[in-house]
């Protein structure tokens, strides 16, 4: 048993995550918008040329790196983050390794598991995926991205794993 | 008590205390604001919030009632949002019944009710007389149908106290000597900081220099960071001794009973089927003495603590800690430690502590004049680097304990059973691939939230080995040695 987790998380998890990567990925372009919308807003009604006074290097710098990290975020790493996402789940626990640049793998045993749910937010339901969470008493844990019936059946799987290891104590 | 009674009215001033005492800090800095600006409307924030919450408190007073009805506690309270807690007994884990100065004064006590399970809810009532109290408990003890459950309960309430152990006047002491709290200094360097370039201009320096001729701002900032250490010393000082007076804590069948306080008495019960982890605690000043202190991580009751110490110990020798284990928490055992960082390890940890000094060490060289004085805090982080190295270890017990020693600053000895475990990590970052490290962490339930202890840079396929067993309890062993082994009992 010495093997990492093997199980992968549904490959629509890729798309998924670029697009919701592109909706909060403009929140980086906040502070150019800013910096523009008050440079700008000096010149109302003062007869001056709209960019006058913009300092154009900063606000390109601004904007490049904004630029730069929505490219990363939507583009390199969610494919990265799908290839790095696995898991297992067996009889006594379930494992999950993830991580791009820092590698982590979790193990919960599974008599300590509180309780499963899937959730399903407006983008998963597009791609038609859900993630699982697992909630101990002291932790929450989380297996996203798997198609529906997946994540049903793996929820139903561990409720049921759960019930019988707590039966046989 | 099936009619709604009301709380004796010291319960309003009692909240109004209370809602002092959680801002307390904030209060603090306010008024220090307040009185370094000239102009002083700070001040008349500080009286208009204390007299809201004065206010708030009659109100909050006169809203609330209490009853017990069919089998419930039932509460009423809230100003604008009316809120209604009730707890039915079979629930009901708990009843605690403090005293509070305030309350001494009047005779009264405050019931705090405690129900366990997923959804935990605490019902205080903060002022009542104690004959009223003792007849809550006894009628939140008792069911509805039958007079015998309520004397078997009883009985258990008075159940024979196993074993006793109190704080001597001596230890209370020197725990109060070395309880220096380094967490606190810092927070109130942080706070004051801040207040640090309007108390230190000319006008200050001046007047420091006509007072006492010779001295630079730097001796001055010297001079102010050693004021603040004495003080918040002897806050800590005070802290222990209000805190951990007249300490005692008692064992009975199921559970353990802690009483403690000078002013304020608590009693705190802890079941056992709720302990999650005993920790040793041993403080930086405590450690060269061979003392330290001992804390349970509880589970359940209070969701609004994230974490639930409690204090087992307040001032406890290393070398008696197995005998008091032994007869209070029996289960916890120490096992040997097996398992340390890999010695490819060591200078990774004398590192690790120096980080942060690549941004700090340039800022202070540039804003203070004697700035290169911080470079002196490499030898001492490394040094601290090499405790941490020198300290981190585990070791198991059997297929049911593990024992985990690391250092922040104190070093803390954690013991915690196997299935109480609530998840076990494993991470590695690319340098630490590359050597075969892995840090192993745990956790364990500790009120509404966990615990986390984690060893940084095992090997990596003896971090994999206590992985495994924290799943199911065996030992494999995954070194080249161990895993020949393993072929040669499989085949």
């Amino acid at each position: 048993m010495n093997q990492e987790p093997t199980t992968r998380i549904h490959k629509n998890a890729i798309k998924a995550w670029t697009v919701n990567a592109l909706l909060f990925g403009l929140l980086w372009f906040i502070p150019a918008a800013f910096y523009f919308g008050i440079a700008i807003s000096h010149n109302i009604g003062k007869g001056t040329p709209w960019y006058n006074g913009i300092d154009w290097i900063l606000f390109s710098s601004l904007f490049l790196i904004a630029l730069i990290i929505y490219i990363v975020i939507a583009a390199v790493l969610p494919k990265l983050r799908w290839q790095r996402w696995k898991y297992d789940v067996s009889d006594k626990e379930i494992d999950m390794l993830r991580g791009i640049i820092i590698k982590k793998r979790t193990l919960v045993p599974i008599n300590r598991v509180q309780h499963v749910d899937t959730r399903q937010g407006p983008v998963y339901r597009k791609f038609g995926l859900a993630s699982v969470t697992i909630s101990t008493a002291a932790t929450t844990h989380e297996i996203p991205a798997l198609d529906n019936e997946t994540a049903d059946e793996l929820r139903n799987t561990i409720s049921r794993l759960v019930r019988k290891v707590k039966s046989d104590v | 008590m099936s009619e709604f009674r009301k709380q004796h009215p010291v319960a309003g001033v009692s909240q109004v205390i209370e809602t002092i005492k959680q801002n307390f800090v904030t209060l603090i800095i306010l008024l220090f604001i307040g009185t370094t600006n000239s102009e002083g409307y700070f001040l008349y924030f500080l009286a208009a919030g204390l007299g809201m919450s004065f206010v708030g408190g009659i109100f909050g007073w006169w809203f609330f009632r209490f009853r017990i009805f069919e089998d419930e506690l039932q509460i009423q309270k809230g100003i604008f949002v009316k809120k209604k807690v009730y707890l039915s007994k079979d629930r009901i884990q708990v009843i605690d019944i403090t005293e509070g100065l305030l309350q001494r004064f009047f005779g009264l006590v405050k019931v705090e009710v405690k129900t366990a399970g997923g959804g935990t809810e605490t019902a205080t009532i903060n002022a009542i007389t104690r004959s009223e109290a003792e007849e809550l408990r006894t009628e939140l003890r008792k069911r509805n149908n039958g007079e015998q459950v309520y004397e078997e309960r009883e009985a258990e309430e008075q159940e024979e106290v196993l074993a006793t152990w109190k704080l001597s006047s001596k230890d209370l002491v020197y725990a109060a000597f070395t309880s220096g709290n380094f967490g606190l200094i810092a927070s109130i360097l942080g706070a004051i900081s801040g207040q640090l370039n309007e108390m230190i201009n000319e006008e200050t320096i001046e007047y420091i220099y006509e007072v006492m001729p010779g001295y630079s701002d730097v001796t001055v900032y010297i001079a102010l960071i050693l004021v603040i250490i004495v003080v918040s010393w002897l806050l800590s000082f005070l802290g222990v001794i209000f805190s951990y007076s007249d300490f005692r804590l008692q064992k009975t069948s199921e559970e353990l009973i802690i009483t403690r306080g000078l002013i304020e008495r608590k009693h705190v019960t802890v079941p056992f089927d709720r302990i999650q982890a005993v920790r040793f605690v041993e403080g930086v000043i405590r450690q060269p003495f061979g003392y330290g202190m001992l804390y349970v991580e509880s589970a359940g009751f209070d969701q609004s603590q994230q974490g639930r110490s409690i204090v087992l110990a307040p001032y406890i020798a290393k070398s008696d800690v197995s005998s008091f284990l032994k007869e209070f928490a029996e289960e916890y055992t120490e096992p040997e430690y097996e398992t340390r960082p890999s010695e490819k390890a060591l200078f990774r940890y004398i590192r690790r502590p120096n980080y942060f000094l690549i941004l700090l060490i340039p800022i202070l060289w540039y804003m203070l004049t004697y700035g290169w004085i911080s470079l002196l805090l490499i030898p001492l982080l490394s040094f601290l680097g090499w405790m941490r190295y020198k300290d981190a270890a585990l070791g198991m017990d059997g297929d049911r304990i593990l024992r985990v020693r690391y250092r922040t600053i104190s070093r803390t000895t954690a013991i915690m059973k196997r299935t109480r475990i609530q998840d076990a990590g494993l991470s590695e970052n690319p340098f630490q691939r590359r050597k075969n490290l892995k840090n192993l962490s745990v956790t364990v339930a500790s009120g509404a939230g966990g615990m986390e202890f984690e060893i940084k840079d095992l090997v990596d396929k003896k971090s994999l080995e206590v992985y495994r067993w924290i799943s199911d309890g065996k030992k494999v062993d995954f070194t080249s040695e161990g895993e020949e082994k393993n072929k040669e009992l499989n085949s």
